[in-house]
């Protein structure tokens, strides 16, 4: 196991210094760069071949690579070219928001998709069944924008019943220590501040959670459906196991695998970011920051994020692989 | 002193923080840093001009210089030498007196490359100094020759030339004097959400929470009219479909940059009110004279004809932007020509009779170029550009939208053979015509773009900004306006008023045309 794990880890730092080589040739060559940027409708050459010159994106490429791995390697993802912000800083900042709003949307996920899925399994080809089929379907197919606006205005502007965007309300003072709100008023002693994070994590959960509940839904179903018709099923219930105790500790947990295997991509990707559901609810992740330094082309910025989503994902993906062998005892590593 | 630092350090680490009286604004986005000489973006300047003083003003509302920390200055004869008078007793957020010597530690901060306190080797660049005072101690077009102090209230600006606008381009936003003391302990961090901002400015800083909101708190101390709400708080929403529902749902008192579609239902609800900011800005379309067919002066004129610019401002802006036939905005109209029409003839049946005469009865394909980012005078860039399509369809001209994303948008229209035609446009940092025209004629950039840059408008722009008073600038500018119509080479299609809204109780905001103004006029009273 332990020497499975250590592989898995040196196959991840290789994955992300390919990646991270690969980031810093295709980012540059895309046409305009961060001074186009900065200096938008007021460029003129002078002005341009100046900053390019105090950015130092005049150097030669290899030059430019060089510096960057040599930072690297101290644990510098450099600075922003356009915030004067080190990256390390951004990422500190904004990964406990990110994973703050993928812990809620995952919860909501799996929350409404796994029953949806059983329920749905149990009574195939039933109303039941059809009815969460057809949500999931929509769930699936709904834009996230134009679903975040719908449910920001219906409940936050209509019936005032949530907050619009934001993590917190503007009254609320306290001094976070995981930059997870809601935990961090916990830790506090702060039930406000924790309520008050809660109620400004609900709608950006459901809105980010939707197609992840949807495929978990759709996944659970299908899976289920297998495992309820296999013979180890049909003994446990013939034997005269209530119905309950045969779907929840025979057959659920059997069909799991595949659920987890698709929990376990959608952590990984909304862990990367979430650009939609950040923007419409100001929520201020990484995926809006990412998106803003592609934008402005701020190679620091791309190069970090992108590094710091690849090790998210890979390690996301390890434990994923580890966990199988919890749920599945013939499962073994070596 | 170290006590008060930490102080601000341990407020800085607080999240939130609303008191009686909190004044919330809806910023379209982040700061990119509070630090005067490095941005030139909005968002920033809004909050600069919250936290600091300029050596020169703005009355409320307008774009006239009024005093600032200078409480008056006086040009030599040729405008190459300003002797500034600074107001006495004014301190800096941080107890330090804002003196002549404090004022020439900024400018030498942002104009000399070598100055230790610029902290260049750790990526400060002062870009926008560069920009407006063509470059930094050193450079062969360096506006700025020396600044010298006279005496602890009187400093003087020598210029390698004469600069009528030297008043106006030191009010702008970008150059918000802060204090020496602060940004020698704080270094690189200085203007960063790791450092703390100290200015003189009506509010302080407290806070600043990247990705979500700064706080400030009221200046009690300031030498101006004092603030009237005890903190103000600028949420960074970026979505103007967000900053509504915020607003709608009292989360923000007010915000700006709105949707012009969006007044319907600000007006539409009894607790929202619709403030419309004054028009300094324009939208226009750029033809490309190095392309086969607009080389030919008639089919420009052919195009200027036919895009109905009337109806496309009503049915895009909603009634909140005008179109002219000038490049300024009706607060600059001073510098208009009197024999320039009120605006291009919309003609399709004479365009298309004098595409005819140029050679293309048939018509011809173009490609046209809209923005893929949205701005106060292009909201909606395709829809805008689906309508002038149409237009030109109507006389024969077939049109290719084309997009790409902003940074190639911005690259690529400067790069052989550059775009046929594009939608672009500028809005303006300080009230004179050079700000506006020199942009996008007279300099290198208006040959790369659209291959025409006359000597003679070049020169006219010189005069221009060299004159030493409105009548005869107005003189100069009327013939720019006149070869700048005739040319069809850049035709405006809009100037718009962005669109701002507040909570009915929010009291006393005027909206400056320039795009910030300070906020100690503003009141919340009755504010729940």
């Amino acid at each position: 196991m332990s020497a499975y794990v250590l592989r898995r880890v040196l196959r991840t730092i290789a994955v992300v210094l390919g990646i991270a080589l690969v980031v810093f040739v295709f980012i540059r060559a895309l046409p305009g760069d961060a001074a186009t940027v900065i200096l938008g409708e007021r460029a003129t050459p002078e002005s341009l071949a100046r900053l390019r010159q105090q950015l130092g994106l005049n150097d030669p490429l290899p030059v430019q690579f060089g510096r960057f791995v040599s930072d690297v390697t101290r644990g510098d993802l450099g600075v922003g070219l356009k915030s004067q912000i080190p990256v390390l800083s951004d990422l500190r900042n904004r990964f406990p928001a990110t994973l703050e709003l993928t812990i809620g949307a995952i919860l909501f996920a799996v929350i409404v998709g796994l029953p949806a899925g059983v329920i749905a399994a149990l009574n195939r080809n039933r109303f039941a069944d059809n009815a969460a089929m057809t949500v999931s379907l929509v769930g699936v197919s709904m834009p996230i924008f134009w679903l975040g606006m719908l449910l920001a205005y219906l409940f936050a502007v209509k019936l005032q019943w949530l907050p619009p965007s934001a993590r917190t309300d503007i009254g609320v003072t306290f001094q976070p220590i995981t930059g997870l709100f809601v935990l961090d008023g916990l830790l506090r002693g702060r039930p406000d501040v924790a309520w008050d994070a809660v109620r400004h994590l609900v709608l950006p959960s459901i809105a980010l959670g939707t197609i992840p509940m949807a495929i978990i839904a759709r996944i659970t179903r299908s899976s289920m459906l297998e495992v309820l018709s296999q013979d180890y099923v049909r003994t446990a219930a013939a034997k005269g196991i209530s119905r309950g105790r045969v779907v929840m500790k025979h057959a659920l947990r059997n069909a799991m695998l595949p659920v987890i295997t698709v929990i376990g991509l959608q952590v990984g990707t909304l862990l990367g970011g979430a650009v939609l559901t950040e923007t419409i609810f100001s929520w201020p992740g990484l995926g809006s920051w990412l998106y803003q330094g592609i934008t402005d082309r701020d190679y620091p910025v791309i190069q970090g994020g992108v590094i710091f989503a690849a090790l998210v994902v890979s390690v996301v993906n390890l434990l994923v692989d580890l966990s199988y062998a919890v749920l599945d005892p013939r499962i073994q590593y070596s | 002193m170290k006590r008060t630092y930490l102080s601000a350090l341990l407020a800085a680490a607080l999240i939130g923080g609303a008191s009686a009286s909190t004044l919330v604004y809806g910023s379209g986005g982040e700061p990119v840093n509070l630090e005067g000489g490095n941005v030139t973006d909005g968002n920033s300047v809004i909050v600069h001009r919250q936290i600091y003083d300029y050596i020169v003003g703005f009355k409320l509302g307008t774009a006239d210089l009024a005093p600032g920390l200078a409480v008056s200055w006086k040009p030599n004869a040729n405008y190459t030498s300003w002797t500034f008078t600074l107001r006495k007793g004014v301190k800096f957020h941080d107890g330090t007196a804002v003196d002549a010597d404090a004022i020439i530690f900024n400018v030498n901060r942002w104009w000399d490359p070598k100055f230790q306190y610029g902290y260049r080797d750790q990526g400060r660049t002062y870009e926008s100094f560069g920009e407006q005072f063509g470059g930094f101690k050193g450079d062969a077009n360096s506006v700025l020759k020396s600044v010298t102090k006279v005496n602890d209230s009187t400093i003087r600006f020598d210029l390698t030339q004469g600069v009528p606008a030297f008043a106006n381009l030191l009010a702008q936003g970008y150059f918000g004097i802060a204090s020496p003391k602060a940004i020698r302990e704080q270094g690189a961090k200085y203007g960063t959400p790791a450092g703390t901002p100290v200015g003189s400015g009506p509010f302080k800083f407290v806070s600043w929470r990247t990705g979500d909101r700064i706080v400030l708190a009221a200046n009690t101390a300031y030498w101006g009219a004092k603030p009237k709400v005890d903190e103000v708080v600028f949420r960074f929403i970026k979505d103007p479909s967000a900053r509504l529902n915020e607003l709608k749902a009292g989360g923000v008192d007010f915000t700006v940059d709105l949707a012009p579609d969006n007044l319907a239902a600000i007006k539409a609800d009894k607790n929202l009110r619709a403030v419309l900011k004054p028009s300094f800005n324009v939208g226009f379309l750029s033809l490309n004279t190095k392309n086969q067919y607009l080389k030919n002066d008639k089919v420009r004129q052919a195009i200027s004809m036919a895009i109905n610019k009337k109806e496309i401002v009503q049915a895009f802006w909603n009634g909140l932007g005008t179109s002219n036939a000038s490049f300024l905005p009706d607060t600059l109209n001073w510098a208009n020509s009197k024999s320039v029409p009120a605006d291009y003839k919309y003609d399709p049946q004479a365009a298309k009779k004098m595409l005819s005469e140029a050679g293309y009865p048939n018509g011809f394909t173009l490609d046209l170029w809209y923005m893929p980012v949205s701005r106060p005078y292009f909201p909606t860039p395709k829809p805008i550009a689906e309508a002038m399509a149409a237009d030109l369809a109507a006389i024969g001209i077939k049109v290719n939208l084309r997009t790409k994303d902003w940074a190639q948008y911005l690259d690529d229209r400067n790069k052989d053979p550059g775009f046929d035609m594009y939608m672009i446009g500028w809005t303006g940092d300080y009230g004179d015509p050079d700000n506006f025209y020199a942009a996008y004629y007279g300099t290198a950039n208006a040959t790369q773009d659209s291959g025409y840059n006359p000597q003679n408008i070049a020169k006219l722009l010189d005069q221009g900004k060299s004159a030493l008073n409105q009548a005869d600038k107005a003189k100069i500018y009327a013939q720019v306006h006149e070869l700048t119509y005739a040319a069809n080479v850049r035709l405006p299609i809009v100037h718009s008023r962005p669109l701002a809204a507040a909570r009915t109780y929010v009291k006393g905001w005027v909206p400056s045309p320039l795009g910030s103004e300070p906020f100690n006029t503003i009141s919340v009273e009755g504010k729940k």
